[in-house]
């Protein structure tokens, strides 16, 4: 738990210092966007791993459906300061939704919410901060990946993060009868499939295909299709 | 100005000092005073140019900083010295050059540079030199830009003394001195897709006699040492200097101390010296496997990695140097510490760069840090050290025992006491 909560802060950290490395003059430093995402995945794998031996404790909390939870919000908080950026920063989609297969369970303090960031559109997003995201004007191949699309993506581990995750949270029992246009379109989306299929027991969310760039990096657990989270480790100039 | 980069010329004569103000400040050495053969020469300012101004991409809209990275001294060929200077994208060749005396007696102009009515002219004379007060130029003689994506994070001149190396996070190019509009890459460790990156450079230098031999230092903690020679495109390193991790030692941030803050080479070029975030590592050239000395600078840091990633002080990057006979190496440390590593006597001492606690031409006392327990009179407890307070550069005199040594604004030169 103690570990658990630590590599979450540790996240957090580094989301954060990775948002304020943008901001400096100069540009981002490659090295520091590399050690930081290093840091980052240490930490993803602790919090794992210190997730996995303490998953059957969280089982027995009843909770609330669909209650996205606080702790999220401190993981987010770094992501969510990005918001115009934020489109393209990935938050897995709550994890009690991928782990119970047609459980409505409260994630509580387990709110495995990494904040990967895909590092990819990073410099992207610096320039394009103030505009009006384009779902394809950005994408190279490999960057498709990692833009929401208007088009419904099933799984993909790049769900926008943003602010009105918590306000969607309430929203979701409107959810499956209304897709959500606005900036945000693919989380509404992507939330309506998981909880739609919790909601109709169907067993959740179908298993989702692995971007080809999961292949690659040996701490994505393809075999999890629970947990969907990637992290992209590099930043492209 | 917080000072970036700290280098001696050649002789020793001349310590130049770059700063994040893309101002460079050149000191030079008093001539011994005959009569005072116990101290030699201070140093005093010889010369302040700006040497970078700030810019800015357009096409990727990012400001470009001012901030000198590095400093390197071309050997002097003739009455003008020359250094090449570089921020995160430009490099540039400086010429300084003494003014002493100036021409008077002009037939057509006035002293002051106003033309003479040529009607007013009526006897004819030879112009003659007079000495004036001494006026130091620096000029831009070159300007390198344009040839890197990533930041430039060294320069290093090849024994040759017409070319050079500059090293950004992930190519290393060569340029001749007098070529400005191309330069050859000769390592690049782009992956084809980034997202797979695992390493980036850290520092690049040439070996100080074979001007085929180079060598460059990774995030990862490994020395690669190159040979032109062997193809256009060195990237295939002739030798791969890695230590194997301690299993004992794994944390967190494992993979970040490990990462190669400077590499140099020493003058004699069997060995070569790498700083990391906690220690400093000698290794002779003939073996790859491990370093032949390791040193600890600050080992009491270990188990305040987490704070120290917090602070931000993870991401230090420290250098290191050697005195003028390989024989002790420094490097620098926190609270305005820094160390010196004896690798004969396998001695060391800490030393504190600081106005309060010295007085000029006092003895520097040896100090010490208490890492756990109970402190001593005069040691002072790691939880007490000042993390702003850093010594990122230093450098040792070629041939004397004279150090300059870099805190945050100030600039420090002690020389060993002569008895």
């Amino acid at each position: 738990m103690e570990a658990q909560k630590e590599a979450q802060r540790i996240m957090t950290m580094s989301v954060w210092k990775m948002y304020h490395s943008r901001m400096q003059r100069g540009g981002l430093r490659l090295h520091r966007s590399l050690q930081l995402s290093l840091v980052m995945r240490s930490a993803r794998e602790l919090y794992l791993s210190s997730k996995v031996e303490t998953e059957e404790t969280e089982l027995s909390f009843a909770a609330a459906p669909l209650n996205l939870p606080q702790p999220m919000t401190a993981a987010e908080a770094g992501a969510e300061v990005d918001s115009p950026q934020a489109i393209e920063e990935a938050i897995p989609a709550p994890e009690p939704m991928e782990t119970q297969d047609a459980r409505e369970t409260e994630p509580a303090p387990a709110c495995s919410h990494l904040p990967p960031v895909t590092f990819a559109t990073l410099p992207q997003l610096s320039m394009k901060a103030n505009r009006k995201r384009r779902s394809c004007t950005l994408g190279q191949g490999r960057d498709a990946g990692l833009i929401p699309s208007k088009k419904a993506r099933l799984e993909e581990e790049t769900v926008p993060a943003e602010g009105k995750a918590e306000v969607e949270a309430g929203d979701l029992g409107r959810r499956p009868s209304q897709v959500e246009e606005g900036p945000f379109p693919s989380l509404a989306r992507v939330l309506q499939k998981r909880f739609s299929g919790i909601l109709n027991n169907t067993g959740g969310p179908p298993k989702p295909t692995a971007p080809p760039s999961c292949e690659l990096k040996p701490g994505c657990r393809q075999a999890d299709n629970m947990i969907n989270i990637l992290v992209r480790t590099v930043v492209a100039f | 100005d917080i000072i970036s980069t700290v280098e001696f010329n050649h002789s020793g004569e001349l310590l130049a000092t770059g700063d994040k103000g893309g101002r460079v400040v050149i000191f030079q050495q008093e001539q011994e005073n005959k009569t005072q053969t116990h101290s030699r020469g201070e140093y005093n300012v010889y010369s302040t140019f700006q040497s970078h101004e700030p810019e800015f991409d357009y096409l990727k809209s990012l400001e470009i900083e001012e901030k000198i990275n590095k400093i390197r001294w071309l050997p002097q060929k003739n009455a003008a010295q020359f250094l090449l200077s570089t921020n995160d994208k430009t490099i540039k060749l400086w010429k300084i050059s003494e003014r002493d005396k100036r021409p008077e007696g002009y037939n057509l102009k006035e002293e002051d540079g106003r033309y003479r009515d040529p009607t007013t002219v009526t006897t004819l004379r030879v112009p003659v030199f007079r000495p004036m007060d001494l006026m130091v130029e620096a000029s831009p003689r070159r300007i390198f830009a344009n040839a890197h994506t990533y930041h430039i994070n060294s320069i290093s001149i090849n024994s040759d003394y017409e070319t050079y190396l500059s090293a950004d996070d992930l190519r290393i190019n060569l340029w001749h001195l007098e070529i400005t509009d191309r330069s050859f890459n000769i390592v690049d460790i782009k992956p084809a897709n980034m997202e797979e990156l695992t390493e980036v450079i850290t520092a690049a230098e040439f070996h100080p006699n074979s001007c085929n031999t180079f060598v460059y230092s990774s995030s990862k903690g490994t020395i690669r040492l190159c040979d032109m020679r062997a193809s256009a495109l060195c990237d295939r390193h002739s030798k791969l200097f890695e230590e194997p991790e301690d299993p004992s030692n794994r944390s967190f941030f494992s993979e970040i101390i490990s990462s190669i803050s400077d590499v140099k080479f020493s003058h004699s070029g069997r060995y070569m010296m790498t700083r990391d975030y906690l220690s400093v590592k000698i290794w002779d050239l003939n073996m790859e496997n491990r370093p032949v000395e390791t040193y600890q600078v600050h080992e009491y840091l270990r188990s305040k990695l987490c704070s120290l990633y917090e602070n931000d002080c993870i991401f230090d990057k420290f250098e290191c140097c050697w005195n003028g006979s390989d024989s002790v190496v420094m490097t620098g440390s926190y609270n305005n510490f820094f160390r010196m590593f004896d690798r004969n006597t396998k001695r060391d001492i800490t030393l504190e760069a600081s106005r309060e606690n010295n007085k000029p031409r006092t003895v520097l006392k040896p100090r010490k840090v208490c890492a756990s327990g109970k402190r001593k009179k005069d040691e002072i407890s790691v939880d007490s050290l000042d993390f702003n307070k850093k010594i990122l550069h230093t450098a040792w005199h070629p041939k004397e025992n004279i150090i300059a040594v870099a805190t945050t604004n100030n600039l420090y030169i002690f020389q060993d006491k002569v008895n």
